[in-house]
């Protein structure tokens, strides 16, 4: 964002050519308040209301009052939060180990990246698809390999186990997201100033210590954009848990974009009042979440080198 | 030809021409139909050519058909009758209260009911009327293979019916040789897991306490709740469900049954023919399959242990706001008649709605399915309904989660499980 | 002690590479073989390889119409993107007035949106509008959701063109459009290319909007269409794997092609 403040004050001090301005803006925003815009306030409008095919009524907070008591809803709050936040901490630090260990040559590199970044490339579906195979108790690779090395008894049906479905499913999205954050470190690692790192190494620095004063330093603002990168596309997650355990069992994969879905279309009734209760506080929720994210890792000082 | 008379002439002719395209678009009516059961042969069979007999009879109507499974229909289904862009015939089931509730169903009071069984009747009955033509009527049912039963030295009583002693013996007696006792799974469907419970409590409770129980009205904490609950933990912590009930899916279900593995027994609705009469590499059971179907079994304390549920099951209902009512009333009514009953009843292999004599049957393994059928059924006590259609909203969301996926699969203990079901209501 | 780091290296490397791609290669074999070999033996490799399914699952089990959809839905949308995004990327970096920021603002704010928070009402909306159902409809909300992060993608490398540049072509007599479509985007043409390749693979895997919005057989696009068939009776596992084949390559071949344009891109963003 810093950037743009310099090209902007520069043109045009004496008239602003609003014709051109509105020209420019005028599609993108017609369609923003359109498609985005007002579907928000109008959702926010429909948790006041009874929402039904032929008529709506308003019912003030009662909605909101049911969210409350809505112990799934809870559950599902829990579930994507826990996700949200274990999922980046996972993706991250093992990208950063591997990128470190990867830093010096790697032959091949463009080969190694399109294959690295495959998981990414691919939809939630065809990934969902992918690891129910792998997942499957009788034939999948995960409790074959276990049989096949003697250790039969830890198999299980992965995804139809409560206290194993969301672990398992972490471990997707973490099987997804690993390469892509690689990558970026890598390129990040690349682009450090040669003179530090070999500052460092002068110094007889150990490679620990190396690590944690000099390296982790220099690339925070990458580590933490993608950590927020990563924990607000958990916050959204629906296809991975609709194509694989669709909420179950028990409700231990149940998220809030699922719960949502589920309330608006698949409940034995037609009103979509509630759901839009749901999808408001969430909003709130990970708008505070976010904020919070962003203010707690906000840059303190420029370093200097 | 003089311009005057030319002018006669195309004006004539045009005019002809004009009507000519407006009759010949008064002559086809269409109607569109979407419809379940995709994939099973027989019912399909039944309903196409009940649509071409109909058609033949009345060449103004043309009946579009789209054949969906089932999650795909009903997700359709609800979004596409709020958009006002739903068929004028579908599929759907009596447990679908939201449809009747919005208005979304055509008033059906105008068809023959003298031909159909008055049970049938009430299941799709809202405030005083009918909205639902029922073709498909099922019961629970606990299907078997003889040969295996047989094979494992455990007899089966006269009464068809094991006691509870009895059924845990034959299911030690199946594990001792690595066979699963009774094939289930919850894959994609939220009912076949409750069957166990479903079936058990109505046993022990009878009609009247059941209905109340399920409607909220009697405390899941009421001991013989508990004593059932604690019973059927018995039965499944005894390995009587494969370990992949949580995952495998109804049609996989049918074939763990009866091809690959090759289970015992099989606890599915009478429809099972649908899937297991289909030729064999449609997914159905092996030639000469040695079918046995037996009671479900008493449950200890029982108070009724002749009680089971029964239910309509697919049915086929009218878009309220159909441009065609009269041509959609004149369709539903083609199927009201004894001999379109019969026909259902060989070609389907499962019980209807519509009033038949099964000792009419042609086809001779419908008779002797039906025969068999006869025999479980013989001084039942019916519950209309099986939980999921009689429950809505909080509770059939928990009951569903709790019986159907946790509870059976061993997830979730008693207490919890009831609890649960207390906080529903 | 170097060949044990080199040995080290390529053992994470291998291992690394089969667990990223395994997955993957597995589908691949899967997608050549009946299902009746798969489940003979899950894992042996296609042998014969049976080429004929993907055009089989091309025409009889309607993969051709779900490609089709797709790229019509996402090739027209990512155009409307690029074109839109571009020029209201190309104004805020530009041009200044008062709400400049406060527009920036808030578009970028969109990002974090959960799409919850949409759906139901556009729903509402597009039924209202007569536009439930088509393709033309999702096009128009695919634009929508994608318009935030293309629009900052493109604002702040837009920003930091030199201005004297502009200030020499002005002076050349160029009008503003001309300035734009002349000077501005030839320039920013690498970051025009990482939002198009970006829009293009996040909006083919799009699922959630097309699952509600669209529910007319003829008009699925390709996930949707994969996973109805994943519903449907018996687990044709040959079939699935061919089909998700069918839904990968497209966007492997445009990824290859343009990989290193894509990495320049997002790493950019990224180390900023």
């Amino acid at each position: 964002m810093p950037s743009s403040q310099a090209g902007v004050a520069h043109d045009d001090g004496l008239r602003k050519p609003w014709g051109t301005i509105v020209a420019f803006l005028l599609p993108a925003l017609t369609l923003y308040v359109g498609f985005t815009a007002y579907p928000a306030i109008r959702t926010l409008w429909n948790s006041f209301h009874r929402v039904l095919p032929r008529r709506e009524e308003f019912i003030g907070l009662a909605n909101y009052a049911d969210l409350a008591r809505d112990d799934i809803f809870w559950r599902a709050v829990r579930n994507t939060i826990l996700w949200a936040c274990t999922s980046p901490l996972i993706e991250v630090s093992v990208a950063l180990l591997l990128a470190l260990a990867l830093y010096a040559k790697v032959p091949g590199a463009r080969f190694f990246r399109v294959a690295w970044f495959t998981p990414v490339l691919m939809s939630y579906i065809v990934v969902g698809i992918l690891w129910l195979w792998i997942y499957n108790n009788d034939w999948g690779p995960v409790n074959v390999a276990m049989r096949a090395l003697g250790l039969g008894a830890w198999t299980r049906p992965w995804l139809g186990d409560p206290k194993t479905a969301l672990p398992a499913l972490i471990f997707v999205t973490s099987w997804m997201w690993v390469g892509f954050n690689m990558v970026v470190l890598l390129a990040a690692l690349h682009s450090l100033p040669k003179e530090v790192l070999e500052a460092a190494e002068l110094d007889n620095c150990g490679w620990g210590a190396k690590l944690v004063f000099v390296i982790l330093p220099l690339v925070r603002a990458t580590l933490l954009n993608l950590i927020v990168l990563s924990f607000i596309g958990k916050m959204k997650i629906f296809d991975l848990v609709w194509i694989t355990t669709k909420g179950n069992p028990l409700w231990a994969t149940e998220t809030v974009s699922t719960y949502v879905y589920k309330r608006a279309f698949e409940w034995t009734t037609f009103d979509l009042g509630y759901a839009s209760t749901v999808a408001a506080v969430w909003f709130v929720i990970v708008l505070a979440t976010v904020l919070t994210l962003t203010w707690a890792f906000r840059q303190r000082e420029k370093l200097e080198y | 030809m003089r311009p005057r008379n030319l002018l006669l002439f195309v004006a004539a002719s045009v005019t002809a021409a004009c009507f000519a395209n407006t009759a010949s678009a008064q002559q086809v009516k269409e109607l569109t139909f979407w419809s379940h059961w995709a994939a099973e042969v027989p019912k399909r069979t039944f309903v196409e050519e009940a649509i071409r007999q109909f058609e033949a009879k009345n060449p103004g109507i043309k009946i579009k058909q789209t054949w969906y499974e089932k999650t795909a229909l009903y997700a359709g289904l609800k979004t596409a009758l709020r958009a006002n862009q739903a068929p004028d015939i579908f599929y759907a089931e009596p447990d679908q209260a939201e449809y009747m509730e919005n208005g979304f169903l055509l008033d059906l009071s105008a068809l023959n009911w003298a031909a159909v069984e008055p049970w049938a009747k009430e299941a799709w009955t809202y405030q005083g009327k009918p909205y639902g033509l029922p073709l498909e009527a099922w019961t629970v049912e606990l299907y078997f293979n003889k040969k295996t039963m047989a094979d494992l030295g455990v007899s089966v009583p006269e009464s068809l019916q094991f006691s509870p002693d009895a059924f845990s013996d034959m299911i030690k007696k199946a594990k001792a040789k690595n066979i699963t006792p009774m094939a289930l799974g919850v894959g994609d469907r939220p009912y076949p897991g409750a069957h166990v419970v479903h079936e058990a409590l109505l046993k022990k409770l009878g009609v009247a306490d059941y209905a109340a129980l399920l409607a909220g009205k009697l405390s899941w904490s009421d001991p013989r709740v508990l004593d059932t609950l604690k019973w059927v933990k018995g039965l499944t912590e005894a390995g009587l469900l494969p370990a992949t009930f949580t995952t495998l899916k109804l049609a996989e279900a049918h074939g763990y049954f009866h091809t690959n593995p090759g289970a015992l027994t099989f606890l599915n609705g009478s429809w099972y023919t649908s899937r297991a009469f289909n030729p064999v590499d449609k997914g159905g059971q092996p030639v000469d399959f040695p079918l046995g179907i037996m009671q479900f079994p008493a449950v200890p304390g029982a108070v009724c242990n002749e009680c089971r549920s029964i239910a309509i099951g697919g049915s086929y209902v009218a878009n309220a706001s159909t441009k065609h009512a009269k041509e959609v009333t004149a369709f539903f009514n083609s199927f009201l008649s004894p001999e379109m009953g019969n026909r259902w009843l060989d070609v389907v292999k499962v019980q209807t709605g519509i009033k038949s004599d099964p000792s009419k049957m042609t086809d001779k393994q419908a008779a002797d399915y039906f025969a068999m059928i006869a025999k479980t059924n013989a001084g039942a006590k019916y519950h209309f309904g099986i939980p999921i259609q009689v429950m809505s909203g909080k509770p059939k969301e928990v009951f569903t989660q709790v019986f159907n996926n946790a509870f059976p699969a061993g997830n979730i203990s008693v207490e919890d499980a009831v609890k649960q079901m207390a906080a529903a209501y | 002690m170097a060949i044990l780091r080199r040995s080290l290296l390529l053992l994470v490397l291998t291992l690394y590479t089969s667990f990223a791609a395994g997955p993957f290669v597995w589908a691949a074999m899967m997608s050549l073989r009946t299902t009746t070999e798969i489940h003979r033996n899950h894992f042996a490799f296609p042998n014969p390889a049976h080429w004929e399914k993907f055009p089989d699952a091309w025409f009889n089990s309607n993969y051709g119409i779900y490609f089709v959809n797709s790229l019509q839905v996402v090739v027209a949308a990512v155009v409307i993107l690029t074109l839109i995004g571009a020029m209201a990327a190309h104004c805020l970096a530009r041009y200044r007035f008062r709400l400049n920021r406060v527009i920036y603002f808030i578009l970028f704010s969109t990002i974090i949106f959960p799409p919850q928070i949409t759906i139901i009402s556009l729903f509402q909306i597009l039924v209202q509008y007569g536009l439930y159902n088509s393709k033309v409809g999702l096009t128009l909300v695919y634009v929508a959701i994608q318009l935030p992060l293309t629009i900052y993608i493109l604002e702040s490398f837009f920003a930091r063109i030199p201005a004297d540049l502009f200030d020499a072509a002005r002076m050349d007599g160029y009008s503003d459009w001309e300035i734009f479509w002349r000077v501005a985007l030839p320039i920013a043409l690498p970051a025009v290319a990482t939002t198009v390749i970006l829009n293009f693979i996040l909006l083919w895997n799009e699922f959630l909007y097309a699952v509600v919005l669209i529910t007319d057989e003829s008009n699925r696009t390709l996930p949707l269409g994969i996973q109805r068939f994943i519903g449907d009776t018996q687990e044709d596992v040959g079939m699935i794997a061919t089909g998700l084949m069918i839904a990968i390559i497209p966007v492997i071949v445009v990824y290859a092609f343009f990989s290193e344009k894509l990495i320049q891109g997002m790493t950019a963003g990224a180390v900023k």
